[in-house]
Formats: structure tokens, sequence, C-alpha cells
């Protein structure tokens, strides 16, 4: 319990220590953006890892909650706060349409949260009296709180890593919970968790609409974040970037979706250099990720830590006694 | 003693096919009440019935003044109808104590938010649960197994598992499908004193199971099943000198140990066709 905190508060101060350390305002801003990407694999993270709903939906409940922030800046002058808090309710709200769809199992649930990514992306791309069609939502303010502005990149860094904390600690309370133990059982035998009493189109409802206020809350930062929204960026590309976050990560692991973020908003940006074949290495990278199996690549690592450990234990113990006397 | 589950003309068709057909039985308050038959007499369809995991083609399960004859599974369980299953149904990636704290789930009632909070409620709640939990570990006879994972068990030790997950809420009615197949001599002893316990501790418990060794010591009451029919209702004693049974399913087996007695006359249902 103690050295997961310490872990913790290192790996905060961290990642405080970013901006900091590289402080060219273009890869703030994109540390910002993996950040952002931190929050939504969390959110599929829940689905995934803990109640085993594979959703490719989360990236309209990201949309949705960019628009809503970006709406209310825009035309109400929302603070900002208010606005991505807003964002997050309303994809919470919207996720409770999926209510008459959760009693759907596997592949069947997770191609009818691609129609649902598929048909909000549609109201993106040509409601334009709501949401501005094609060209998208200009002129998004820059963040301001108590009269400053936070329009900064490093402002905004701050703002996506608390965020990211917040959810991070959110999430790790819920997985050790009732409701957590509920989603968990639901996801390992249906059957059996019915029999100990859980309603599993509940709990799965109630999956999905936490899973949807966090993805929500994301797209609000993006909203600030972006201070631009152009609904190609939430087309159902978006929802399967998300899932590859979590599945190159390492499935049922926080760290490990947190992880897989990183690898997913960062690399591209680092091999930039090659060019066209940036996306083509990607590729290659997420087969040989995925290739790790559901602990992914946070799996790897902790059992490289493991094995070393184990050995440098075993090398410190048996030393004195294979000395020869 | 009451009767705390009445069962009146249930069946359940599979196509043309009747698995359970017009069954009554009532299971008495405190008792172990077993139910037998030879494959395929539908013992398990008629457990599934009384969980709810199937729903009946006709009749009425009454149970504790409560017609649940619609009600879906989880209500019934959190009424406290409690099940284990034939073929072990564990949440195999959890640990043992995660999987019985997750059978106390019917009986608390923190949400999200008090999770979030870290409410002295959901405090609270979260030590009766772990300690619930690990009282029924040590009453199945597992407390040392309380943080490995379930699915890493040997079998015996799953099925025992599988028991304190369904008894750690003290369920008003515990059906056991099977406990003691797979387990040798030793062990199905062990289940005959496990279910005496649970009788002891004041939960109802309908058996089904195969191993006569298990079925006749630890049963208050038997009803046999044949074809989906309710062929004979009695105590073991009438049970193993019922002719019918012993034509339909026991045979000699039970013919060397039966010691007929003239005065009880166990009613003969339905004849097996």
């Amino acid at each position: 319990m103690r050295s997961s905190l310490i872990a913790r508060l290192g790996v905060a101060l961290l990642l405080a220590a970013v901006p900091l350390l590289q402080s060219n305002a273009y890869w703030v801003h994109i540390f910002s953006l993996a950040l952002i990407g931190v929050i939504l694999a969390f959110s599929q993270q829940l689905l995934v890892g803990m109640a085993g709903i594979v959703s490719l939906g989360q990236g309209a409940f990201y949309g949705i909650g960019a628009y809503t922030a970006a709406s209310l800046a825009i035309s109400f002058h929302v603070p900002f706060v208010l606005a991505i808090v807003a964002g997050g309710l309303l994809a919470g709200l919207s996720s409770l349409l999926l209510i008459p769809i959760v009693r759907l199992k596997g592949s069947s649930l997770a191609v009818a949260t691609l129609g649902f990514a598929i048909i909000v992306h549609l109201v993106m791309l040509n409601e334009d009296w709501l949401t501005g069609g094609s060209i998208g939502m200009i002129d998004i303010p820059a963040p301001t709180l108590f009269g400053f502005s936070l329009g900064g990149e490093k402002a905004l860094y701050y703002i996506c890593l608390i965020t990211a904390a917040a959810v991070f600690l959110a999430f790790d309370r819920i997985a050790h919970s009732r409701f957590g133990r509920a989603l968990t059982a639901i996801s390992q035998d249906e059957e059996a968790a019915r029999a100990s009493g859980i309603n599993i189109a509940v709990y799965k409802s109630k999956c999905f609409l936490v899973a949807a206020i966090a993805s929500g809350i994301a797209g609000g930062l993006y909203a600030f974040h972006s201070r631009y929204l152009n609904p190609n960026d939430f087309d159902f590309q978006k929802s399967i970037d998300i899932l590859i976050m979590v599945v190159i990560g390492g499935i049922r692991s926080l760290p490990g979706a947190a992880l897989g973020a990183a690898i997913v908003v960062l690399i591209p940006e680092l091999l930039r250099a090659s060019g066209e074949f940036r996306l083509l290495l990607f590729g290659v990278m997420v087969i040989v990720f995925a290739g790790a199996g559901s602990k992914g690549l946070s799996g790897i690592l902790v059992d490289l830590v493991k094995y070393i450990a184990q050995h440098g234990q075993r090398w410190l113990l048996q030393k004195p006694w294979t000395a020869r006397l | 003693m009451s009767t705390l589950l009445d069962i009146s003309g249930l069946s359940r068709r599979f196509g043309g096919l009747v698995a359970v057909g017009d069954v009554g039985m009532e299971v008495a308050a405190g008792s172990v009440h077993g139910l037998i038959g030879p494959n395929g007499a539908g013992k398990t369809t008629m457990l599934n019935l009384i969980s709810g995991h199937l729903a009946s083609s006709a009749g009425k399960i009454q149970f504790d003044g409560s017609d649940i004859t619609r009600w879906p599974v989880d209500r019934r369980a959190r009424f406290g109808i409690r099940r284990t299953f034939q073929n072990l149904r564990l949440f195999r990636e959890m640990t043992v104590l995660e999987n019985i704290m997750v059978g106390m789930h019917g009986q608390t009632h923190c949400e999200i938010w008090h999770a979030l909070l870290r409410s002295p409620q959901q405090q609270a709640e979260e030590t009766a649960i772990t300690e619930r939990a690990r009282e029924a570990l040590d009453f199945v006879g597992l407390a040392h197994l309380a943080d490995m994972q379930a699915g890493a068990l040997p079998y015996g030790s799953q099925r025992l598992v599988e028991i304190a997950r369904a008894i750690v809420a003290r369920p008003k009615l515990l059906l056991l499908d099977e406990p003691a197949a797979g387990l040798n001599g030793a062990e199905s002893q062990r289940m005959v004193d496990l279910i005496r316990m649970i009788r002891a501790s004041g939960v109802t418990v309908l058996l089904v199971e195969h191993h006569m060794d298990v079925v006749m010591p630890s049963c208050d009451c038997i009803t046999v099943l044949n074809y989906g029919r309710r062929l004979a209702n009695g105590s073991p004693a009438e049970i193993r000198a019922h002719p019918e049974v012993i034509k339909a399913y026991l045979g000699g087996r039970l013919k060397r140990r039966a010691k007929p007695t003239q005065s009880s006359q166990p009613e003969a249902a339905h004849a097996s066709p």
C-alpha cells in the first residue's frame, strides 16, 4: 500500500516536471494531448478491463463532451471548468441511449456501440445549426479562471494532468469497491454474477455512464486545448484508437491504459521524421504490442521487473554460499 | 415445520421435449431436501427453474410467502435463493476472498459515489463485507487460501469456494447442484458434514446429487424424478424401500442396502412410462 503510494507520487512529480524539462510549446501541446488520451484510455479500461465490454463508441462521448463545452464557451461564455463538467454530464446523459442495447454481449454489443459512434459523427457533420457542420466549431475562447488567462500551453498541461490524476484516483477507488467487484464478476461469469444478486443490465448501464462522463470530460479538455473542433476529430477511427490504447497497454490495468495512450499519441509524433512510413510503422508496433496478450506492454514491464528482482535476489542470496571457502 | 418452497404443476418444455412435467414439491424450512433421479431425469432443469436461470413453461413457484415464478435470477438471489453450479462457475481471475465478497452484493448498498468519496458508510460496509467473507471461508475450511486466485485452486477447493460464495449472505435456501461430483470418498464425507453444518446454521438446502453416500445420510426428505416426472417423495428410508424407485433408478445397488418397512408407505406420484 505504502510502496504504491510512493510510486504514484513519484509518477505525479515526474509528470509535473515534464513541461520544465521540455518547454518547447509544441511538445507541451502534444503532451497535453497525450494526457487527454490517458483519460480516454481510462474510460475504455473501465469498460473493457473491468466489465469486459468492448466499446467502439468512446470517441462519440468524447465528441459530445467537446462540442458541449465548446458551444457553452462560445455562445454563453460559460467558465471553462463548468463547460468541461457540462460536457462530461451531457456525454453521460447521452450514454443512457445505450440502455436498450446493454443486454447484448461481446461482438454484438461492440458493433452496436460502433453504430452509435457513426450516428453521432453524422450529426456533427450534418447538423450545421447545432455543430457548425463540416466547418466545425471555431473561436473557442481561451480558458480563464478568476479573470486570469490560462491559455498558455503549460497551464493547460497542468489542467489536463490534474484531471487525469483525478480520473485515475476515482477509477482506482471504483475498482476496489462493491461496484468494481460487481463489474469484474460480470466480466468473468455473467450467470454466476446474476446468481449472486447482480442485475447485469443495470450494472453495464452504470459502467457506460461513468465511462461516458470521463470521455466527455476529456472532450471538454480537448475543446479548450485545440480551440477548434472538426467533426473528423471524432469519427469512429477515434473510438478504435482508444481501444488500441487499452489493448496494447494492458487490459485490466489503469497504469497500462495510461502507457498505451502515451504510445498511441506520442509515437506517431516521434515518427514524424519517417514521413509516409510513420503510420505503417505505427501499425506494425500495434501488432507487436498486441502480441503480448491481454497483459499488454505494462504486463511485460511488470514481469521484467519481477524477473530482475527475483534473479537479483537469488544472486545476492547465493553469492556467499557459492563462494567456495 | 413450515414450508419454505412450494412448487406446484411446474413444467418446462424444450421444443417437443418435456424436461420437467407437472412436478409438485414442498421443501420444509430448515430441512435438507434431496432431489435425485437417473441421468436426464430433469434434476438440474428443476434447479434452474427454482433459481430462475430457466423460465418455466407452466406452474407456480411459491417461496417464503411470495410468488416468484416470474422473478429474474438476481432478484431471487437477493430475496434469499442462492446456488452452486454443476460445472463450477467461479470468478476465476479474482481472488478467493473477492469471489466470496461478490456473494454479499445483494445484502450491501453502497453506490459509486460512496466509493468515490470513501464515505464512512462505505468504509464500514467494506470492512463488514470482508469480515463476513472471511467467516464464510473459515466455515468451509479454506481460510488459508483467501488471497489465492480462484481459478488456480484444485477442483475440490473450488467447489468449497462456490459454496462459501453462496452462503456468505445467509440465504434462506441454498441450491446445491451435484456438490460431490468429482470428489473422492473422504472429500464426499466432508461434504456431508458441511451440508449438515449449513443446515445447522439455519439455511434450508435443496440437494441434487448422484452419490447416494452423500444423499442418504444428509437428507431429511427426498424427491425422486424420472423422465421429468415426480416418481416418489419421502424420507431416505422410504425412498430406499420404494419399489418404483428401485425399479426405475436405484436397482440392485440399493436393494442390498434397503431395509423395507411396511409401516411407511411413500406415495407414488407418477409411474414411470
